[in-house]
């Protein structure tokens, strides 16, 4: 059995200062240490493949005992689900398009314009404070630091680390996340059915309990329009894509650019009223439909911050304006860009689920629902953007 | 040099290091206790001290904890900080007992590994991290020390092995025949 001695506390000694040596040069930026960093990754990489092939087995037989009911419950809770987004489908690409169409008139910021980067997410942090991904492209596929990373919920987090042929992305989550959002809300509240499984994997019973969930219950086809304070209608935020989005007509006929520029006129000229059918002369029962409006509001700008993987991510710098409407559980949450901001505006990040007021002017703090399911990433979309301030450099 | 590297303890600390770290990536990552991630470097290095000592525990700590952060992208010695301590911390407790039964070395395992995995967050407060200390951390602890004792007893003859050494025979003092 080892004893200890003066010369053996001389070892410890010197491997912990060599360790505050490490650190201070990785946290100063040095060459050498990326170098190194990236060359043993890539030596990593055939003895990670081979022990994900040969722990695969294990991996599938204990998720099928661990998972098999959360996986039931959420298989039931997807199905109503789709049930319900089905009826509100086809109203929904119709405000898309005429969104598109309105940003693209007033010549708007819009997502649609940036490139995009399909990436798969090969692995989780490994240990039990970061919250991290890796994804399988790098710097050869056009992905930098610093650029938004999305999915089809919203927000996911940043890209913090680039390779050649991988990234590290830190989640919304990471203690270490902030980016720039706006909180907005609409006079009515629509929220989301409580499922049994929430992006922020807090329990319905728990997001009931808390008081911040209201249901409202929608008939198909009356799926409401947001419109400016000018009457006009308000595009729904869409996720970027990387192709602009052609115009169809009731009967899938892909519309020219003659027929859009009509199409937006009437629009225009009739902000409050959807496009009237027009019958044959003759027929004696006119019709006309009329869209129901709701005016979505930019209430407050903040700084979003993530608190670790079992909080809530919070909103802070914030504070009620009674001229535009008081800050609440249920208002929508999206990134707001700016000049500085690694993140265009405009992506959906996710939904206030709580609000605490704090003493003095410190200003409430808003608890935020996620969008995305941070938990269960298979396929990212990296937001090839750079802020305006550093376009050009 | 290069005959020292070979008969040395790292050319069996770095092949199994790389195992470790890519198990700790893959499987580990996937089979959760509660949500929480469980370290088998960290436990290995533990317990690696619980068999060699705290000078060697250091050592094979600090190597696993290098190839961890260069893998993982965490600050490089942040988490080599941590596993150091783990050794070390291990191969402390050992010296308590001179041929500890396997339940004393579990329980050396585990409170080397529980030491190190409290170092982290102080390491991550260091670097400038704000608030690493999560409620969590509670919870973390325990478990990841729990779940070194019940793997030291396969983790600590790996130990043994990566670092050369052999179990500890201890015989009982022949008794001179009395004079007749």
């Amino acid at each position: 059995m080892a004893i200890y001695t003066v010369g053996r506390k001389r070892v410890i000694l010197a491997l912990l200062l060599t360790t505050v040596l490490l650190l201070t040069l990785d946290l100063r930026g040095n060459p050498v240490v990326d170098a190194v960093r990236e060359g043993f990754s890539v030596a990593m990489r055939p003895v990670q493949a081979a022990t994900g092939v040969v722990t695969n087995p294990i991996e599938q037989a204990w998720r099928g005992i661990v998972d098999y009911d959360d996986l039931e419950r959420e298989n039931q809770a997807l199905q109503e689900q789709v049930d319900r987004l089905i009826g509100t489908a086809a109203a929904a690409e119709a405000a898309v398009i005429e969104g598109k169409e309105l940003q693209a008139l007033y010549s708007l910021p819009s997502l649609s314009g940036i490139e995009t980067e399909v990436a798969r997410v090969v692995g989780y942090a490994a240990n039990n404070l970061d919250q991290v991904i890796e994804i399988d492209k790098g710097s050869r596929s056009g992905i930098e630091v610093g650029m938004p990373v999305v999915n089809q919920a919203g927000l996911v987090g940043k890209v913090t680390r680039v390779f050649a042929n991988s990234a590290r992305v830190m989640l919304v989550t990471d203690a270490r996340y902030t980016v720039a959002v706006k909180v907005m809300s609409s006079d009515q509240a629509i929220d989301v059915v409580p499922t049994d499984t929430t992006p922020s994997g807090l329990a319905p019973d728990e997001v009931v309990a808390a008081g911040t969930t209201t249901t409202t219950t929608l008939p198909p086809g009356s799926f409401p329009t947001p419109t400016f304070p000018n009457g006009l209608p308000v595009p729904p935020t869409t996720l970027p894509s990387a192709t602009a989005e052609p115009v169809f007509d009731e009967n899938g006929r892909r519309l020219t650019a003659e027929e859009v520029a009509a199409l937006e006129a009437a629009i225009i000229a009739s902000p409050e009223t959807a496009p009237t059918t027009s019958e044959p002369a003759g027929t004696t029962t006119p019709t006309t439909t009329t869209t129901t409006t709701v005016p979505i509001i930019e209430k407050e700008y903040g700084g979003l911050e993530g608190r670790g993987g079992f909080r809530l991510p919070q909103i802070r710098f914030v504070q009620d304006s009674p001229s535009l409407a008081e800050l609440r559980a249920g208002d929508l949450v999206e990134t707001a860009g700016g000049s500085e901001s690694l993140a265009p505006p405009g992506i959906p990040v996710g939904r206030v689920l709580n609000r605490a007021d704090r003493p003095g002017s410190g200003g409430p703090l808003l608890d935020v629902e996620i969008n995305a399911d941070l938990d269960r990433l298979n396929f990212v979309r990296v937001v090839l953007y750079k802020p305006l301030s550093e376009v050009g450099q | 040099m290069f005959a020292a590297f070979v008969q040395g303890p790292l050319i069996r600390i770095i092949p199994v290091g790389m195992v470790l770290l890519a198990l700790q990536r893959t499987i580990f990552v996937e089979l959760q206790v509660d949500g929480v991630i469980i370290q088998v470097m960290m436990a290995t290095a533990a317990a690696a001290g619980v068999a060699g000592g705290s000078e060697r525990g250091a050592v094979v700590g600090f190597v696993f904890g290098v190839m961890f952060d260069l893998v993982e992208g965490t600050p490089l010695g942040s988490t080599a900080i941590a596993m150091t301590i783990a050794g070390a911390v291990g191969g402390l407790l050992a010296l308590i007992a001179a041929d500890p039964q396997w339940w004393l070395n579990a329980l050396f395992t585990a409170l080397g590994t529980a030491a190190g995995a409290m170092t982290i967050p102080v390491v991550r407060l260091f670097i400038g991290e704000i608030d690493p200390f999560e409620d969590r951390l509670a919870v973390v602890v325990p478990v990841v020390s729990i779940a070194a004792a019940v793997m030291s007893p396969v983790l600590v003859p790996l130990g043994r092995w990566c670092l050369r050494m052999k179990r500890p025979e201890w015989t009982r003092p022949i008794d001179n025949e009395p004079v007749t």
